[in-house]
């Protein structure tokens, strides 16, 4: 611990709430992201594929009964971009691309928020369980981890997904399966770092509980990079999703950036290039669009980092 | 000697994480339920049925399977590919020899590149080259492998008919001998040049979407750790001296940039196992990745067991070697101070 002071400062500052510190804090933050362009450029991103997927049934009438369904025009297969009432094209099976695309983001949206969700909550609970408890339950903890990592990720989801049956919702259950172990580490690391503050130990020598401790110092200084490494997630699992998706291991006609590309690789060697490109693109924008700001992210919370530019 | 003790006390651990991974591998595949059917035909009675499982110990808890299954592992079987028709450990080899020849041209396409995009972007810091490098860098991260691959195809293959689908000419293939499996070595050993171009003009558009993701960061790596390296002193003075800038360049500052970028080019092998399948689907290029995906469309167990298995236990021994390096060369770093 280190030495108390023996002199008050002669001028006190008032004191702040920590949650009224932490408020200040995530304001100086937001304003020294946005200061840099490529980051807002990706926020900017987010925001217009955000709204596409909640808007979704706004801009395209939905299909019934399953909107997340393609819907099939038989009386307009393989039609090119610009044709009336298709103005991306359709699949060779009647697919209307546009379609696809707007609630594909919705597809994507799903899929992400859902992946990461469960993956933060499970990653973060097992990492400190290692980290806070420590001794043997993080050693065997850890084990497990590793033999988790020691298999390649999409390799792994993809060994999942199969062994489960090909759908939409295993894919969802393999990401998840796979991705949390990112979390369990970084957690651990973290919490290993800010237990040794003086903070902790002040807090433990008021008599505060574990639990409260856990919950109200070490928790809030170790979640940054949890926060980062879920915004790149965010993009990096509709990429690993799509890709499940475009080998064949979702529904086929789901309104899907994956699926459609997949749909669209049979009439490429005649020409037809729309069905695969336009779905790709977004695929490619989303993912790009999460990574823009997860790296802009790290570049604020994590100085350690900030290499020359 | 530390080295030494971290090598060992790695090299201790991998078995157990083998051993591990096994178990990851074989209770995932049984998740899905008994692998027995791929093995069955309609016309199968009841006995018969019964017959398999017992032959396979299809019948017996799983622990114990396990152990059949392991011990196989151990001894070289690998059990049955309902896709390939024939016993994994019999198809292993042809299909390892054409992913293997796909990886390493894409690694060398990946190096060359990565290499020479940092170092022209590095050298040229803040200026337009260095700003295109960053968008490259950035993009290769978040592109989706397989549309890159069907857009080169949209362009190379469908418009301008440059490059082919496929790993080769089926005539051309056939009239020289196949000792090594690697097409490109094959074609030199028969000295046919015109194989030989048919192997690189087949190899070119899948190496190159393979090696993408990898060039990306390996452009990125060598670019910021060039930067840091222009800044120091040693490069002031061998510019005082009179150094042409373009030597400094090549005799210093790239030399010490390399070692860090060394440690990221291993790093950058997963991308190739993975990116594999996906390259390997569209390319039609009759390698492990492709056999993967077969297998996964239609629940092939022994396959995706032996593919699982294999591609990690290369991924840890890769991983480990990268280690060592990387911490030979930390030690380097810290006794030269």
């Amino acid at each position: 611990m280190a030495d108390i002071p023996r002199r008050m400062p002669v001028t006190v500052p008032t004191v702040d709430s920590a949650w009224r510190v932490r408020a200040r804090r995530w304001r100086e933050l937001l304003g020294s992201v946005l200061a840099n362009p490529t980051t807002v450029v990706g926020l900017v991103l987010i925001v217009g594929m955000l709204a596409v997927a909640l808007f979704a049934p706004a801009i395209t009438e939905p299909n019934t009964p399953d909107p997340y369904q393609m819907p099939r025009d038989w009386g307009a297969l393989n039609v090119p971009p610009g044709s009336p009432g298709h103005i991306l094209g359709t699949t060779n099976t009647g697919g209307d691309v546009y379609y696809g695309i707007i609630w594909g983001a919705r597809t994507s949206l799903r899929l992400s928020i859902i992946v990461v969700s469960i993956t933060v909550v499970v990653g973060v609970a097992i990492g400190s369980a290692a980290g806070f408890i420590g001794g043997k339950v993080d050693e065997i903890l850890m084990r497990i981890v590793d033999v988790f990592l020691s298999i390649p990720e999409l390799i792994f989801a993809l060994a999942i997904a199969a062994v489960l049956g090909p759908s939409f919702r295993n894919i969802i259950l393999a990401l998840a399966v796979v991705f949390w172990v990112k979390y369990a580490r970084i957690m651990r690391a973290q919490i290993i770092h800010v237990k040794d503050n003086d903070y902790v130990d002040a807090a433990r020598v008021i008599g505060d509980s574990r639990l409260r401790i856990y919950l109200k110092d070490v928790l809030p200084n170790s979640i940054t990079p949890i926060i980062v490494q879920a915004t790149l997630d965010m993009g990096h699992i509709v990429l690993v999703g799509a890709t499940l998706s475009f080998i064949g291991l979702a529904e086929a006609g789901l309104a899907e950036w994956g699926v459609l590309v997949s749909e669209g690789q049979a009439g490429i060697s005649a020409g037809r290039w729309w069905a695969s490109t336009f779905p790709g693109l977004m695929v490619f924008l989303w993912a790009l669009a999460f990574n823009l700001v997860g790296d802009g992210l790290r570049d604020v919370l994590d100085p350690r980092t900030e290499t020359a530019r | 000697m530390q080295i030494r003790d971290y090598v060992l006390r790695r090299l201790l651990v991998l078995p157990l994480l083998i051993v591990g991974t096994s178990i990851i591998v074989f209770s995932l595949t049984r998740i899905g339920g008994s692998p027995i059917g791929i093995y069955l035909s309609h016309e199968m009675s009841q006995d018969e049925v019964a017959q398999l499982e017992e032959r396979f110990h299809l019948d017996d808890p799983l622990p114990v399977q396990y152990l059949f299954w392991a011990s196989g592992v151990v001894r070289g079987d690998l059990g049955w590919s309902g896709v390939a028709a024939a016993p994994v450990t019999q198809v292993f080899p042809t299909k390892l020899a054409a992913s293997m020849e796909l990886a390493i041209a894409a690694a060398i396409v990946a190096v060359v590149l990565g290499l020479a995009l940092g170092t022209y972007a590095g050298a040229r810091r803040n200026r337009l080259p260095d700003h295109l490098t960053r968008v490259f860098s950035i993009s290769g991260a978040s592109m989706p492998l397989f549309w890159f691959a069907i857009l080169l195809l949209i362009v190379f293959w469908v418009n301008l008919g440059w490059f082919p689908v496929g790993r080769s000419d089926a005539d051309i293939y056939g009239r020289i001998a196949h000792p090594t499996g690697l097409y490109t070595v094959d074609a030199l050993l028969a000295g046919d040049f015109a194989a030989l171009r048919d192997a690189l003009w087949h190899l070119a558009l899948p190496a190159i979407t393979l090696g993408y993701g990898a060039t990306a960061i390996i452009a990125r790596m060598m670019r910021s750790s060039l930067v840091e390296e222009l800044q120091e002193d040693y490069v002031d003075a061998a510019r005082a001296k009179g150094l042409p800038e373009r030597l400094v360049l090549k005799r210093h500052a790239r030399r010490n940039a390399l070692i860090p970028t060394v440690t990221v080019i291993g790093l950058t092998f997963g991308f190739l196992l993975q990116g594999a399948v996906v390259a390997e689907i569209i390319f039609q290029w009759p390698g492990l990745g492709r056999w993967m995906a077969d297998a996964v469309l239609r629940g092939d167990q022994a396959t995706i067991m032996a593919y699982v298995l294999f591609t990690s236990v290369l991924f840890l021994f890769v991983n480990l070697a990268v280690d060592v390096v990387y911490a030979y060369l930390d030690r380097r770093v810290v006794l030269g101070e």
